[in-house]
This record gives C-alpha cells, sequence and structure tokens, in this order.
C-alpha cells in the first residue's frame, strides 16, 4: 500500500522529447536524410536516431519512470537516477548524431564521435532499466501490462547491446570479425528490436491500462491478452536469440528469425487489436476525451503499418518500402499515440501538482479544465493528415511531397506543443481558481510548485 | 396531493466525466412539497445517501439493466433530524483496524474516471471530524491518493477483496494537530 509521487523529472523527458520531434521534422522539411537520401545513408542515421532515441526513448523513459509506478503501485526505488539518466541520454545522443554528421563528411571533429555515443547512451538505458526493473522486481507478483514493460526493457537492452558493437565497429574501435560481420548484417535486428519490442510492444502494455482507466472500461485480464504478451515476447526472444545464432554460429542469413519474429508479432497484433476494440466497445464513458480519440487514429497507423509490413514482406518489396512503413510505424503509431496521451499526462500532472494539497479543502478545476481541446482537435487532425500524405510520398519515392507534408506535421507539432504550454502555465483554468503562489510560467519543464512551499 | 415525481438522469453528465452533484442539490431545492426525486445514473449513488437523508429523503435503489441505477428519493418525515440511516451502521463486512470506530461515511467511488475518486473522496474527508473513518470502494489501489492522505496526518487502510476487482480503503480522519502539519 504505497503512494507514488509525481516523478520529479518526466516533464523534463517530456520537454526534451518534443524539442527532439520538433528537430526531426525540420529537417524532414528540410530534405534532410530519407527519403531524399538513402534508407543507410548517415544523413538518414541521423533522422531515424534522432527520432527513435531523442522523442520516442526519451518520452517512453519519461513516461515510464511516471507510470510503472502506478502499474506496480511501488514507488521508483532510485527516485534520484532519472535525472542522471536523462542526462546521459541526451549527451550520448548529441555525440552519436555527430557522429553520423562526421561519417556524412561535415567538419565535425575528430573525437571518437560514435563510441562516446554509445557510453552515453548505454549508460543511460542502463540506468533506466535498472531502476524500472528493481521497481517492478520489489512489487512481484506484477500484472499483465508491467510484464509487456519488462519484455519492452528487455528488448531495448538488445537494441543497446546492438548499437553499442555498431558503434564500436564504425567507430573504428574493433575489427573483430564476429563483431564486424553483426555490424553488416544486423541492423534488420536492432531497428525491429527498437521500433518494434522495445517502442511497440511497451506502448501496448501501457495502453492496455490507459485506455482502460480513462475510457472506464473493464480491466479484466483476458486469455486473448496473454496470448498477445506471450507470442510478443516469443517474437522479441527469436530477435534476440535466433539473428546473433544465424549470423554467428550457423553463418546463415538473417532471413528465417526476421520471418519468424514478425510471424508472432503480427499474432500478438491481432490479439492485441481484439482487446483494444473490445476495450472501446465495452467502454462505460460514451464521449471520449481527445486523447482515446487520437489514441484510436494511432491505433489504426499500427494496424496499417503491420499490413503493409506484410504485404511488403511477401511481395519481396521490403527493402525498397521499408522506409516508408517505419515512418508509418513511428509517427502514425508511436507519435499519434505519444501526442495524444501527452495531452492527457501533461493535464494529469500538472493538475495534481497545483492542486493536489488543495482537494477538497477549497474549489479546485477539474482535469479537464487545463485543456481546451476544440482548440486542439484541428492541430491533431492536421497532423494525422500529413503523416498519411507523408507515408504514401514516401511509398511513391516523392520527395518534395514527402517535404510538403512533413510542414504540415512539424505545424501541427508546433500548435500541439503550444497547447501543452498552456497547459503547463494553466492558462485555461479562470483566475478564480489558479492556486495562491502559482509561478507555472518558470517551471514549464520542471514539476511546477515544490509541494513544501505552500 | 402527490406530485409527480421529479425525473433527473445525471448518466449524460456522468458519460463526459463530469461531476452531478451540484445539479442534483438544485434539482432538489426546486422539489415541490412531498415531491419524489427519481435518479438516474451510472452507478449506485451511495454517497448521495447520506447527504440527501439529512435532507430529509429515504431512497430506494433498483439496477435498472447495463449498470445503471434507478433511485427514488422520498420525502420521510420520519427520518429527518435523527440523524440515523442504514449508512451510519457498520458495514458488515468492513474490517475495522483495532480500535478505529466504525466507518461514519461510505463512497462507491468504482464507476468514476480518474482521478474523480480521489478528489471525491478527499472532499468527503474535510466533511469527517477528526478520529472518524470513511470507507471508500475503489477499482484500483489508490497510489495518488495515499501521499495526499499522508500529508493531511491521515491514516489509512486497504486491499483488494478476494474477486480482485474492488479495492477497499479505510480512512481515519487525523487528530488535532496531526492535519496541519
Amino acid at each position: 500500500m504505497n503512494g507514488v509521487s509525481l516523478s520529479r523529472w518526466t516533464m523534463s523527458y517530456f520537454t526534451a522529447a518534443l524539442l527532439a520531434l520538433l528537430g526531426t521534422e525540420v529537417l524532414m522539411v528540410a530534405g534532410f536524410g530519407f527519403p531524399s537520401h538513402g534508407i543507410q545513408a548517415p544523413e538518414t542515421l541521423v533522422l531515424v536516431h534522432l527520432v527513435a532515441v531523442g522523442w520516442l526513448s526519451i518520452l517512453m523513459c519519461g513516461a515510464l519512470n511516471q507510470f510503472v509506478p502506478v502499474l506496480v503501485a511501488r514507488p521508483l526505488v532510485h527516485p534520484e537516477l532519472p535525472v542522471v539518466a536523462l542526462a546521459l541520454l541526451i549527451s550520448g545522443l548529441a555525440c552519436l548524431l555527430v557522429g553520423f554528421l562526421r561519417m556524412a563528411g561535415y567538419p565535425v571533429g575528430a573525437l571518437p564521435w560514435l563510441p562516446l555515443g554509445a557510453v552515453g547512451l548505454t549508460a543511460g538505458f542502463a540506468l533506466t532499466i535498472w531502476n524500472l526493473g528493481r521497481t517492478m522486481w520489489t512489487a512481484r507478483p506484477i500484472g499483465l501490462p508491467a510484464w509487456f514493460v519488462v519484455a519492452g526493457l528487455v528488448s531495448l537492452a538488445g537494441v543497446i547491446s546492438l548499437g553499442t558493437i555498431f558503434s564500436l565497429a564504425l567507430g573504428g574501435w574493433t575489427t573483430n570479425s564476429t563483431l564486424m560481420r553483426l555490424t553488416s548484417a544486423g541492423i534488420p535486428f536492432h531497428a525491429a528490436l527498437g521500433l518494434g519490442g522495445w517502442l511497440t510492444f511497451t506502448a501496448m502494455g501501457v495502453s492496455y491500462r490507459l485506455l482502460a482507466m480513462f475510457m472506464l472500461a473493464p480491466e479484466e485480464e483476458h486469455r486473448t491478452s496473454r496470448i498477445a504478451l506471450l507470442t510478443g515476447s516469443a517474437s522479441i526472444l527469436v530477435l534476440l536469440v535466433g539473428g546473433p545464432l544465424c549470423l554467428l554460429i550457423l553463418e546463415r542469413s538473417a532471413t528465417h528469425p526476421l520471418v519468424i519474429s514478425l510471424a508472432l508479432a503480427t499474432v500478438s497484433l491481432a490479439f492485441y487489436g481484439y482487446d483494444i476494440i473490445r476495450l472501446y466497445r465495452t467502454r462505460r464513458r460514451q464521449r471520449i476525451e481527445l486523447n482515446a480519440r487520437m489514441a484510436a487514429w494511432a491505433l489504426g497507423g499500427l494496424g496499417l503499418a503491420t499490413i503493409l509490413l506484410l504485404v511488403v514482406t511477401i511481395s519481396g518489396e521490403i527493402d525498397r518500402r521499408i522506409g516508408a512503413v517505419a515512418f508509418l510505424l513511428a509517427f502514425g503509431w508511436l507519435t499519434g499515440l505519444g501526442l495524444a496521451k501527452l495531452y492527457k499526462i501533461v493535464a494529469f500532472l500538472t493538475w495534481l501538482e497545483c492542486y493536489g494539497e488543495l482537494l477538497g479543502r477549497r474549489p479546485t478545476p477539474r482535469v479537464q479544465d487545463l485543456v481546451d481541446e476544440p482548440r486542439a482537435l484541428p492541430w491533431f487532425w492536421l497532423y494525422f493528415g500529413c503523416v498519411g500524405a507523408a507515408s504514401i510520398a514516401a511509398l511513391l519515392d516523392g520527395s518534395l511531397a514527402f517535404q510538403i507534408a512533413a510542414l504540415g506535421m512539424l505545424v501541427a507539432t508546433a500548435a500541439i506543443c503550444k497547447q501543452f504550454i498552456s497547459i503547463r502555465t494553466l492558462g485555461s483554468v479562470p483566475a478564480s481558481m489558479l492556486p495562491d503562489d502559482a509561478v507555472a510560467r518558470l517551471r514549464l519543464f520542471l514539476p511546477i510548485l515544490q509541494q513544501s512551499r505552500r | 396531493m402527490t406530485l409527480v415525481p421529479h425525473e433527473l438522469d445525471v448518466r449524460p453528465i456522468l458519460h463526459d466525466g463530469g461531476e452531478p452533484f451540484s445539479v442534483i442539490l438544485q434539482a432538489v431545492g426546486q422539489l415541490g412539497p412531498e415531491q419524489a426525486l427519481r435518479l438516474l445514473s451510472t452507478f449506485e449513488p451511495v454517497p448521495l445517501y447520506a447527504v440527501l437523508a439529512k435532507k430529509g429523503f429515504d431512497h430506494a435503489a433498483r439496477e435498472i439493466g447495463g449498470g445503471d441505477w434507478e433511485v427514488m428519493f422520498t420525502p420521510s418525515f420520519a427520518v429527518a433530524g435523527t440523524g440515523q440511516n442504514e449508512l451510519a451502521q457498520p458495514a458488515p463486512d468492513s474490517s475495522s483496524p483495532h480500535g478505529w470506530p466504525e466507518p461514519s461515511r461510505h463512497q462507491d467511488n468504482r464507476d468514476l474516471a480518474p482521478p474523480e475518486p480521489m478528489v471525491r473522496a478527499l472532499a468527503a474527508l474535510e466533511e469527517l471530524r477528526p478520529g472518524e473513518t470513511m470507507s471508500v470502494l475503489l477499482r484500483r489501489e489508490p497510489v495518488f491518493l495515499f501521499p495526499e492522505l499522508g500529508k493531511r496526518g491521515h491514516e489509512w487502510r486497504g486491499g483488494f477483496e478476494a474477486d480482485g476487482k474492488t479495492y477497499r480503503l479505510l480512512v481515519r480522519k487525523a487528530i488535532g494537530k496531526e492535519e496541519a502539519a
């Protein structure tokens, strides 16, 4: 029976992540990286890591620091670690990106940027895995959504192991033949473990709880959810074990483990989709909030990306089309879900910080009074519309159309960020409802008020 | 002459995540003498019983399908002013820790969207006298409520019932200076 405090650094994670997203979109508008450059060009590596690490992974880590304690009803074992991890992640990512720029021929100095980046990122993610892992360990037995997070963190460990090997090899720090072989053929595993096992599978687990909570849907553990967990975990395991086994020991191509993993992941996603449709159908709250409505579009993006991935795999077009599929997965599904859920989470955390101690003692606004859904909604539509357009452009190799659509995404994201700032500064709250000593403007990316100050 | 009961359907308000309490009290205030109130809700509005009992209303509740409830509040002069209603009776299955009085208030917050269960529990606690206890039914462990209870000096016990679907929380209001801490 432990209480959960607000994770002090969650808002800092969110701010860093959103800045990375805006940065990614600026690069896409400028035609930097895919699809103007090849899928494995250094410019594309900058873009991919800025979005996958800078935006999605930092967002996910920040959310998990706050949400895992809620899932398992235990406080974080080391509440002070997230800020250290965040500093390591940001500096590691910066070094990694500079390293890729150097590969692209930019004059950025001769420091060993890639290995430095790997050190920072590995340390930052390792601290996060340690902290979240220990927190869940103290809460055994854990529920189904938490098991998804465990599998996601295992997958993350695989991603950073492979990433570290790549950076050592590309940085010229090793010529070991085993590591070189992994570097030349292991990229699909790195990407699948990152976008699939770590980000998608963790988001699936978290969404079971969040969607049920905010839509008042029954939260029972169904057999279908257990099948989704088991097949998804098996898919991750095949990537982790089957990849190195085929590449290093059997000395065969990586196709088999990738195909088996995709098949297992498809089964997992099908059962997950069934569960989520049931959640929406059995909800007791008829008029759902923006976050749940937009999450439905993101879930549609996941379904579409999965079907597309199957189609291009079966038709043998995967090498040419994987960029577009990964784009839809990263921006339609993960980013769409991230922005939608941030809209609720930022409001809830801000509300709790500002009004927690005042509840019951004086009139306080509802969480919904902190947001302005009619104003935010058109920007979410614009975002999803432009992601759709950009995905089609990427599929059809239309670079200019992609850049125009990316501009729409950038404008929409910036407008949604403006909404977050408005939430954070209590912009929609009537003056009579403001807390007495709000210093919101000064604390945009840190907790607004120290509890001890009131 | 007995008036036709006034019907109030608060289900749309609840579906939208709203708080129907003020609407209900307003409707009660506008009832004619001896007029009853027929309330339609998405859950059994147990907390309302004590409030309206103090205003002199008896209640009769029944589930009408789909998880919805119909409660008829009828004026009852016998109950008014006595301070007695069934909610003041010890709940048969509430297990108070040794030395704690039986709950003087019960709240069923299972069908409310977060953070409404927490808001209602804290609001109700403010109305208790120091040392009194209150029981709250919830869907999940109220992890964000505990720190607020702690800051206010309240004590609490809680746990899931055998079916794992209902979390039963018992809170004892801080006595004396603890609350100011």
